[in-house]
C-alpha cells in the first residue's frame, strides 16, 4: 500500500463529491446552494491541487492541468458570489446564481477527469 | 537528397514539355476572341453604342470555352456579337479538348507514371525517421520477414522488379511505413533513393530469387555505404566467399545450412529444435515435446542442396545413409549406398527402407515430396520424416502429413534475417548451448523448464532492450547520480516486487563482452544491450520499470518514492528513503 496514493486519492475524491453536492439542485434557487459548501471545496480543491506539485510523471503533468481549472472555475465563481452580495449589492438574484452554479459545473467536470485519470492509472499499474 | 530532386524536376519538366502546344493554343485562341469581343459593336442604348470592356470579354470567353454557357451577358448582343460568338465557341472548345486531351496522354505516358512514383517513394523514404531496413525482393521470404518487422515495430523499404509485387505490398496492413519501389535492386541509383545513405538506414538485406542479383545489391551496398548491414541470402558457395571478403558487417544466410545445424543440434542436444521452433513461433510448436532425430539407416531422396547439407550432417553424426537421386554424382565419399533414378516403390526398397529409421524427402518439387513421404510410409510406418516444402501454398497438406519435421527454406531464412535484425545477440546464446563441451547439454533442461514455467502456451517474444539514454532514461538517470542498478532487480514486477517477471534473460553484452545467462547480480552499464524471451506483457513492464523513475526506485528499495513536493518533504523530516 502506497500512503501518498492513499491520502492523494482521499482528496481528489472529496473535491469532486463536495462538488457534486454543491451543485446539485436548481440551478437559480440560492437556498439550495450553500456558501460553506462552496468555500469547503475551494479549500479541499487548493489542497488536491497542492499534492499534486512536483510530480515529474506525465500523468502527473496531467493530474495537475485539471486541478489547476477545476481551481481556476471555483474562484471566478465564488468572487462573483462575492461581488454580488457585498459590492454592487444586486443580491442572489436567479442571473446570479445561475452563472455561480454553471461555474461550479465546469469545475466539477474538470474534476470528474482528473478523477477518471486517477482511476484508470491505477488500473493500468494492475494489469 | 540530389537523387530524388533529380527526378522531381524531371516530372515538371515533362509536364511543362507535353503541355507547350495546348497552352499556347488556348492563349491565343483566348487573346484573339477576348480581343474581337471588344472591338466588335453591341447594341445602341441611350443611342451610344456599347461596347464590351476586357474584363468582360474574358468572362464571356471563360463560361463559353468551357461549355458553361450563362448567355449573354451583361447586356444582349448585336448580332455581330452573336455571329464572333459563334465562331469563338467552336474553335474554343476544340482547342479545350486537345488541351484536355494532351494532359490525359500525358498521364498515361509510362515514364511520367515512372518517374511520379519514383517521386512518392523517396518521399516515402525520406519521412521515415527511425532506424529502418532495406529489404530487396518481396517474394514469400520478404512477406514473412516484413509482416516481423511490423509486428517489431521497425521500418522498412521495399524494392522488387515485379509490379504485382509491389501493388500487393501497398495492400498489406503493416503497422509501420513500408514504402515500395517497383525497379531493379541492383541499380545504383534506385538503392540511394530507398535511402541507402541515410544516417538511419540500418542494413541491406538482399533476398532476390537470383542469386546474381543479391551478389550485384550487397557489393553495391558496401561500396555506397561502408557503414551498413548486409544480409544476403546465398545458397551459392562461390559466391558466398565474394560476400564474405566484403569487409563490414555482412551476415550471409544459407536456409539449407541454417537447417542443417538446427539438425546437428537436435542430433546431439535434444531439447533444442522444439526450443528453436518455439522461439520462432512455428505453428503448433510446444516446449513439452522434443523431437531427436534416431540413429540408423537414413534415405535421402534428392541429393540436391538440401540433400547434400542434410546428408553431411547425418554421416558426421555416423550415419550411414543411402541417397536416391536422378542425377549420378561424383563425390559419394560419405555415402552408403548411390541409387540413380527418380523416387519409386522399387528404389524405395532397393535403399532397404523396410530397416531405415528415417527418411528425408528433400527434391524442389513439392508433389514429388509429398508423394515420396506417402510412399515410404506405406512400407515402413515408424520412420521419422523430414521433408521440404518449397511454395507457401502447400501450407496445408504439408500440415495434414503430420511429419516430424518441415522444411521450408523461405521460412527458415526469413526467420533467421528478422532475429539478425531484432535479437542479434541470440546467435551469441545458440552458440554458447551448441558448443561442445561437457555440462552444455544438461544448462539447456533448466533454461527450457523457466521457459514453460514463465512462459508457457503464451507467444514467446524476443526481446533487445538497449541501456541508452532514449530509450531507457530512468536507469541511465540513476546511474549518472553514481547508484547501482542490478539486472536481479529489474526483472522485478513494477506492480508488486515479491514477484519476478515472466521473462528469462539469455545474453547481455557489455562493450566487447558478452555474458551468457548474467547472474542476478549483474550491474547494468550504460550502452549494455539485453536480450530476453519473455510475455508481451512482461516486455511492457520491463519497459515501464526502466522509463519511469518511480517504478525504478519501487523495485529497488520496496517503498514508494514520494511524488509531490509535500510528500518529498515529509519524508524527508521522518528520515525515512520512502512512503
Amino acid at each position: 500500500m502506497n500512503l501518498e496514493k492513499v491520502i492523494f486519492g482521499f482528496f481528489v475524491v472529496l473535491a469532486l463529491t463536495l462538488n457534486f453536492g454543491f451543485f446539485l439542485g436548481e440551478m437559480d434557487n440560492p437556498s439550495h446552494h450553500n456558501v460553506l459548501e462552496l468555500f469547503a471545496v475551494i479549500v479541499v480543491n487548493l489542497i488536491a491541487t497542492v499534492l499534486k506539485f512536483g510530480d515529474r510523471s506525465q500523468i502527473g503533468a496531467v493530474l495537475l492541468a485539471t486541478s489547476l481549472v477545476a481551481d481556476l472555475e471555483l474562484i471566478a465563481a465564488a468572487t462573483y458570489w462575492t461581488f454580488a452580495v457585498h459590492i454592487s449589492g444586486t443580491g442572489l438574484t436567479p442571473d446570479v446564481m445561475s452563472s455561480i452554479v454553471s461555474l461550479a459545473g465546469g469545475a466539477l467536470l474538470a474534476n470528474v477527469i482528473s478523477t477518471i485519470i486517477l482511476v484508470s492509472e491505477t488500473l493500468f499499474n494492475r494489469l | 537528397m540530389v537523387a530524388s530532386t533529380v527526378d522531381l524536376s524531371r516530372v515538371t519538366f515533362i509536364v511543362m514539355r507535353e503541355m507547350r502546344g495546348p497552352l499556347i493554343a488556348l492563349l491565343v485562341v483566348y487573346s484573339i476572341s477576348i480581343v474581337g469581343m471588344v472591338f466588335i459593336p453591341g447594341i445602341q442604348v441611350d443611342g451610344e453604342v456599347q461596347y464590351m470592356s476586357v474584363f468582360h470579354a474574358f468572362y464571356f470567353m471563360t463560361y463559353t470555352a468551357t461549355t458553361t454557357g450563362f448567355g449573354e451577358i451583361p447586356i444582349k448582343f448585336s448580332d455581330a456579337q452573336r455571329f464572333w460568338a459563334i465562331i469563338c465557341l467552336y474553335v474554343s472548345v476544340v482547342t479545350w479538348l486537345y488541351a484536355i486531351g494532351s494532359i490525359i496522354r500525358l498521364f498515361q505516358n509510362n515514364f511520367l507514371l515512372r518517374a511520379i512514383s519514383e517521386w512518392q517513394f523517396s518521399r516515402g523514404v525520406r519521412r521515415i525517421q527511425t532506424p529502418f531496413v532495406i529489404v530487396c525482393g518481396f517474394g514469400d521470404t520478404g512477406s514473412v520477414l516484413l509482416r516481423g518487422l511490423s509486428d517489431y515495430g521497425m521500418p522498412a523499404v521495399v524494392i522488387d522488379n515485379s509490379e504485382e509485387r509491389i501493388k500487393a505490398l501497398q495492400l498489406r496492413n503493416y503497422k509501420v511505413a513500408t514504402p515500395g519501389f517497383c525497379g531493379d535492386a541492383s541499380i545504383p541509383k534506385h538503392l540511394l533513393e530507398a535511402g541507402l545513405k541515410r544516417a538511419n538506414c540500418k542494413a541491406v538485406i538482399a533476398i532476390t530469387n537470383n542469386e546474381e542479383v543479391n551478389l550485384k545489391v550487397s557489393a553495391l551496398a558496401r561500396l555506397l555505404n561502408p557503414e551498413v548491414g548486409i544480409i544476403s541470402m546465398s545458397k551459392v558457395e562461390v559466391f558466398e566467399e565474394t560476400l564474405a571478403t566484403l569487409g563490414g558487417e555482412v551476415h550471409i544466410v544459407d536456409p539449407f545450412k541454417t537447417f542443417a545445424k538446427v539438425l546437428a543440434a537436435a542430433m546431439h542436444n535434444p531439447g533444442f529444435y522444439s526450443f528453436n521452433n518455439w522461439l520462432v513461433r512455428d505453428r503448433g510448436a510446444t516446449l513439452d515435446r522434443y523431437i531427436t532425430p534416431p540413429v540408423g539407416t537414413w534415405i535421402v531422396c534428392g541429393y540436391g542442396r538440401m540433400g547434400h547439407e542434410v546428408n553431411r550432417v547425418l554421416s558426421k553424426y555416423g550415419i550411414k545413409t543411402a541417397v536416391i537421386d536422378p542425377h549420378d554424382s561424383k563425390e559419394e565419399e560419405h555415402i552408403d549406398q548411390y541409387i540413380v533414378g527418380r523416387t519409386t516403390s522399387k528404389t524405395l526398397s532397393k535403399a532397404g527402407i523396410e530397416d531405415a529409421v528415417g527418411i528425408l524427402s528433400g527434391t524442389d518439387d513439392d508433389g514429388h515430396n509429398l508423394g515420396i513421404l506417402l510412399n515410404a510410409r506405406y512400407f515402413n510406418k515408424n520412420l521419422f520424416t523430414i521433408v521440404r516444402q518449397n511454395r507457401h501454398v502447400n501450407e496445408v497438406a504439408f500440415r495434414a502429413t503430420e511429419v516430424d519435421m518441415i522444411m521450408q527454406p523461405t521460412l527458415v531464412a526469413s526467420r533467421k534475417i528478422l532475429f539478425l535484425l531484432i535479437a542479434p545477440l541470440l546467435k551469441t546464446f545458440f552458440r554458447y548451448l551448441l558448443e561442445n563441451k561437457p555440462g552444455r547439454q544438461e544448462e539447456m533442461e533448466p533454461i527450457i523448464h523457466r521457459l514453460r514455467e514463465k512462459v508457457g502456451r503464451q507467444t514467446p517474444h524476443l526481446i533487445t532492450i538497449d541501456f541508452t539514454r532514449e530509450k531507457s532514461k530512468a536507469i541511465i538517470q540513476w546511474l549518472d547520480e553514481g547508484k547501482k542498478v542490478y539486472l536481479g532487480d529489474l526483472t522485478r514486477d513494477p506492480r508488486g516486487r515479491e514477484k519476478k517477471l515472466d521473462l528469462v534473460v539469455f545474453v547481455i553484452k557489455s562493450g566487447d563482452q558478452e555474458i551468457v545467462l548474467p547472474p542476478e547480480d549483474y550491474e547494468i552499464q550504460e550502452n549494455d544491450q539485453l536480450l530476453f524471451c519473455g510475455t508481451g506483457l512482461s516486455h511492457r513492464l520491463f519497459n515501464a520499470t526502466i522509463n519511469s523513475e518511480y517504478k525504478l526506485f519501487y523495485i529497488q528499495n520496496g517503498v514508494y518514492k514520494p511524488r509531490s513536493h509535500v510528500a518529498r518533504w515529509l519524508v524527508k523530516k521522518m528520515n525515512k528513503r520512502g512512503v
